[in-house]
This record gives structure tokens, sequence and C-alpha cells, in this order.
């Protein structure tokens, strides 16, 4: 099977649900996530036939469009994570009825069940895009449809603002991508990334300084895409705004997406000498000061949703970790590895978060006091999702973060490793203050039960589930990795 | 000829640049802003790119500004000319401005190549738009999908998000 007809497929379904939306009388929008979830689950078992060999070798759109290993693992990830959004969206429709005008019990509910499948289908795309044209194309379906995803409860303020802020500052990335590809088409005269890599040798030296001009605008476009340090002051905001699932959406698939492009985009350039060194620096010190900044920066946070945001920023930084260091062999799979934890454990804590708030109307880690005796099970998850954030042994977070380390000591960034571990010194503490409101202290006045669909309390098992296993057994998705 | 032409259309897009920075009126803003386009749309065309220096003016100069003028025309201007100057907003600009164009100057500086004149053209020179189609068509097909796909879900996103609120 030919690897490009899984984002066709996708795409279609989205399409597809969009129509059924507009056709089909029924005020309750729920049957739409599971024939979303149905499909892309066909779209995810269907990946493991597509091979790369399919691609007719002088199809026009070969030169865009890769399906290595890399790429095939990432639009399982990518399927995987909107099925889990559209999980979560189906406990959350109550909130996007009270929030989005309409005419009809469940207006809106329809385009915010296909949206993300639209999305899913960019981020696949993102991550098979070997030209700076697929890149830019699929980035900006990406990057658009978050616009509109992240301001979809109008009558929210905070998701308004969100969006907007969104909006202004991916605009002001998105010119920086464009102008350093420029510099970089001005310079090689090629947009793809191979034949990039075959001009590099032959540049005269005088053109390296404009390289490098172009690769750096490119790289900060890309950090605000997977939210690291110079770009991340959008984050808690827009996190804190956001309906939650695309919350999550943007925190899992948004960064893992951005990755696989900083490592495409990164390798020729890290692979041509005379730029490997000054690269080299500039990537150890975003590492350094995205771990310090999103670390710092959550422990006063009294809000889990911002709280998880600073997380998400110390996260991009133990990524970066492993972006600096790839002369390392293992430092593609170590990443691979981090951002599938991540994955799991993400959505863990978010699927939680959502139902804890709906129910309780507010997501301050004091909405989480005594969770522990009013639902046993939830609180539960949570401590699993926290436990691996935080880096406990026995969980892929721990892994995850063993992977990083070793791989930047067998790269000889030993200072780095030094405040990667003080850094989670820190993470220990926030992470752990939300196991401590759940167990150890009282719940407020008002605490009303909370119900848990089928779906959501399979997904909260499931996820629980894998992240023990991969924390014990680590070949179970070494495995996996392309 | 080129050359003395090049400087006019460079001159006025950066005066009307600045001007769509410094002036207080929107609406002046704004008007700026189409010259500075046209001024664009000129440096384009002295460089035989006749499609991208039409596509600047129909798409920028027309559809964008109109857009942008009807945003104005909703915006409260006396709020907008009845506020001060930012001291240090202003001098973190020009601070990021003279950082750029320093960087900028280096990088120009670095290679005595940059600095010469527009090459002949190799091939004969055909039509732009036939030339800009068929690359559309045949080679670029997969980004083109790929932004009709874009262009559905910003369509969705603008039907959603401006419906009429129900009282």
């Amino acid at each position: 099977m030919n690897p490009i007809s899984l984002e066709v497929f996708v795409v279609t379904l989205g399409i597809a649900m969009l129509m059924l939306e507009s056709f089909v009388v029924s005020t309750d929008k729920r049957y739409l996530a599971w024939l979303g979830i149905a499909g892309l689950a066909i779209a995810f078992g269907a990946s493991f036939f597509a091979r790369p060999e399919f691609i007719p070798p002088n199809a026009p759109y070969a030169s865009f469009y890769t399906a290595d290993g890399m790429a095939m693992f990432f639009k399982r990830f990518s399927l995987l994570a909107t099925i889990l959004v559209l999980v979560m969206t189906i406990d959350y429709t109550s909130v996007i009825e009270r929030f989005v005008p309409g005419e009809t019990k469940g207006a809106g509910v329809g385009e915010f069940l296909s949206l993300p499948v639209l999305t899913c289908a960019g981020l696949m795309w993102m991550v098979s895009a070997t030209d700076f044209i697929a890149i830019f194309v699929s980035l900006e379906l990406v990057t658009i449809s978050f616009y509109v995803l992240v301001a979809y409860l109008r009558r929210s303020e905070g998701s308004l603002e969100a969006g907007t802020k969104y909006l202004i500052l991916g605009a002001l990335s998105t010119g920086f991508i464009v102008y350093g590809i420029t510099w970089i088409f001005g310079v090689t005269g090629r947009t793809n990334l191979a034949a990039i890599a075959a001009v590099l040798p032959g540049l005269p030296a005088a053109s390296h300084t404009a390289l490098l001009f172009g690769v750096g605008l490119v790289l900060v476009a890309l950090c605000f895409k997977v939210a690291a340090f110079p770009f991340q002051f959008w984050v808690p905001d827009v996190y804190q705004g956001a309906p939650t699932p695309i919350t999550a959406f943007l925190s899992v698939g948004s960064k893992a997406a951005g990755f696989i492009v900083l490592l495409r985009v990164l390798q020729p350039f890290l692979d041509f000498g005379p730029l490997h060194g000054k690269l080299e620096t500039i990537l150890l010190l975003l590492a350094g000061a995205t771990l310090i900044y999103g670390n710092l920066s959550a422990l006063p946070q009294r809000n889990l949703k911002r709280l998880l945001s600073y997380s998400s920023v110390g996260h991009a930084g133990y990524l970066f970790m492993a972006v600096a260091s790839l002369g390392v062999a293992f430092a593609r799979p170590a990443i691979e590895f981090y951002l599938s934890a991540y994955l799991l454990m993400t959505f863990l804590a978010f699927i939680v978060m959502a139902l804890v708030s709906r129910s309780v109307g507010g997501d301050d880690i004091s909405h989480f006091a005594g969770l522990a005796r009013r639902s046993p099970w939830l609180a539960g998850a949570m401590l699993v999702a926290m436990l691996s954030l935080a880096g406990i042994p026995f969980t892929a977070g721990f892994m995850g973060k063993l992977f990083i380390f070793g791989v930047a000591i067998e790269a000889g960034h030993y200072w780095l490793v030094v405040l990667g571990a003080l850094t989670v010194a820190c993470g220990f503490y926030y992470y752990l203050l939300v196991v401590r409101a759940m167990y150890w202290q009282a719940a407020p006045e008002y605490a009303p039960e909370i119900s848990v669909s089928l779906a959501g309390r399979v997904s909260m098992g499931a996820l629980a589930l894998l992240i023990f296993i991969v924390g014990i057994y680590p070949q179970s998705l070494l495995a996996f990795l392309g | 000829m080129s050359l003395f032409l090049f400087w006019v259309f460079a001159a006025m897009m950066l005066a009307f640049g600045a001007g769509v920075v410094l002036l207080r009126n929107p609406v002046s803003s704004a008007m700026c802003l189409v010259m500075s386009f046209l001024g664009l749309a000129s440096l384009f065309f002295t460089l035989d790119a006749y499609f991208i220096g039409i596509i600047q003016i129909l798409v920028y100069a027309g559809a964008v500004m109109v857009l942008f003028l009807f945003i104005i025309m909703l915006l409260d201007l006396k709020a907008e000319r009845a506020r001060k100057f930012n001291i240090p907003a202003m001098a973190g600009g020009i601070a990021v401005l003279a950082g750029f164009v320093g960087i900028l100057y280096k990088v120009l500086a670095s290679n005595a190549e940059y600095l010469h004149a527009k090459p002949a053209f190799t091939v004969p020179f055909t039509s732009d738009v036939k030339a800009v189609g068929a690359a559309l068509f045949t080679q670029f097909n997969l980004p083109f999908q790929i932004i009709g796909v874009l262009l559905l879900v910003a369509t969705i996103g603008v039907v959603v998000l401006s419906k009429k609120e129900l009282k």
C-alpha cells in the first residue's frame, strides 16, 4: 500500500464527518466522534501495511514526501494522539455546547470533532516532509487549524484571548520561517533537504554566514512550534485558555511533529563540517535555557493547566538535550522514545484534568484536593501520570529521561546533564504538589460525583498500563521505533 | 536605468514602510502600506517577475488592504490617536531593529558575490502564468493539494468563529 493513501484517507474521513454533520439531523453529535475514532483506528491498522517501496520513484511528490521508519512511527503517533483527542471530546461536548452559540443543541460539536482529523492529516504530512515547501504548507495547515481550535469556545474570554495571542505570535513565527527558508534557498538554490545536503560542500566559505543566518531564523520559528526558549512565552496563556482536549493535542501533536521537522531540517546542516560547531553551541544554549525556564517557572504555579504548560516547556528542554547530541547514534531513538512516553503521560494527565475540571468547575490544584477519597481511580490515574512526568523509576518518563541523559553523556555534554538532573529535582517538587493535594488534603465543600464514560475509562486504563509496561520493559517500544 | 529604478522603488518602499509605523492615524498607515506594496511590486517588475508583481498588487494592495480598511473602520480611531508613545517599547523596538540591520549588513558584506547585477536569462523568456500553472499542477502538486486542505480548514474556522450570536 502506498503510504500517502493514509493521509488521503484521513482527509476524506474529515470531509465525510463534516458532510454527515451537515446532512444528518441529530442533536447528539457524539456518533461523529465514534466514526472518527473508528476511521483513525482503521488508518492506524493500515499503516502497518504501508511500505515506502510502493511510492513510484518518478512520482512528482516523491521529492516532497518520505515514508522512512521515523515518518511511519510518527504517523501512527499522530493517529493515536487524534484518537485520544476525540475520546476526550466525547466527555467534553457539554462544555462546547455551553460556550459555542448555535440555533440547535449540539451546534459546533461536529466541526470541533472534524477539525482535529484534518489537523491529523497535516501532522502526518509534516513528519513526512523532506522539502522546505512541503514543510511550510503542512506546518501552516496544522497551525491554522490550531488557531481555530484554540479560539473555539467563543463565549469564553480566556479561549478568545488565547486564540488571538496564538494567532499573532504564530503569524510572527511563520514570518521567521519563511524568511529563513528564503535565505537558505538564496544561498543553496534548493528547497529539497537532500538536494541542499548535496550542494553544501561545494559552497564558497563566504556564504556560510548567510547560511547560518537562514538556519537560525528557521530554528527560531521551530522553537515556537515545540514551545522552546526563546519563543515559549505564548505557552501558558494559550494552554490555559484553549479547550482542554485541544491543549493536550497542542502539547503532544504539535510538539512531536515540530521535533521531527527540526531533526530533518537540522540534519544536513549538522552533517556539514563548517556549521557543525556553531549549530551545536546554539542547540546546547537553547536546551539549557529551555530547561531552566520551563522548570523554574513551573515552581510557583497553582493552576494545573499552567503548571502542565510550563512542564511542557521543560520537556522540550530535555528533548533539545538529545537534539544537541545528534552525533550519537542513539539520539534519534531516544527522542522518539521520549516523545512517545510524553504522549502517554500527558494525555493521561489531561484526560483526568478535563473530567475533574468539568465537574468541579476549575483547574487549580486546589480543585483536586481530596480527589483520592472521592474518586480513587481518577486519583490513581493522575498519580501515575504525575510520577511518570516527574521521572520516577519503573515509569515511561523515567526511561525516557535515562536514555536522553545517556545520549548527552556519550556526546560529552556533562554540564547539561548536571543541569538536567537539577531541573528533574525541581520537577519532583511541582508534580508532587498535585499528588499531595489529591491524597493529603481535605476535599472542598462542593465536590460532586465525577462520572466517566466507558471510552474515557478504557483509554485511561490503557495509558496507565502502557506507562508501566514501557517503563519496566522499554524494548517493547524500542522495537517499533524507526 | 534598472539600477536607478531600483533605488527609486526601494526608497519608496522604505519611506512608506516607516510611515506605516510612525503615523498616528490608522487610515494613513493603511494607505502607506498600499504604497509600500506598490513599491515592492515595482521591484518585482524590474526583475522581470511580472506574475509575482501583479499578484502582489492584486492580493496585497487589493484584497488584503480592503480587509484592513474594513477592520480600521470598526476601530475607535480617537482612542488610537490619544495613545502616548511608549518610550521603553520604542527603545526596545529600535534596539531589535538596529541589531537585525547590523546582522543583515554583516551577512551581506561577508560575500562580495551577493553584489551583482541581475543575470540575463539563459532560457528564452516564456509566459510567467503558464509556467507557474504548469509547475503547480505537475511538480508541486502535493503542496498544492495540502494548501487545498488548509483552505478548507480556514473556511470552517471562519464560519464557526464568526457565526451570529443568538439572543
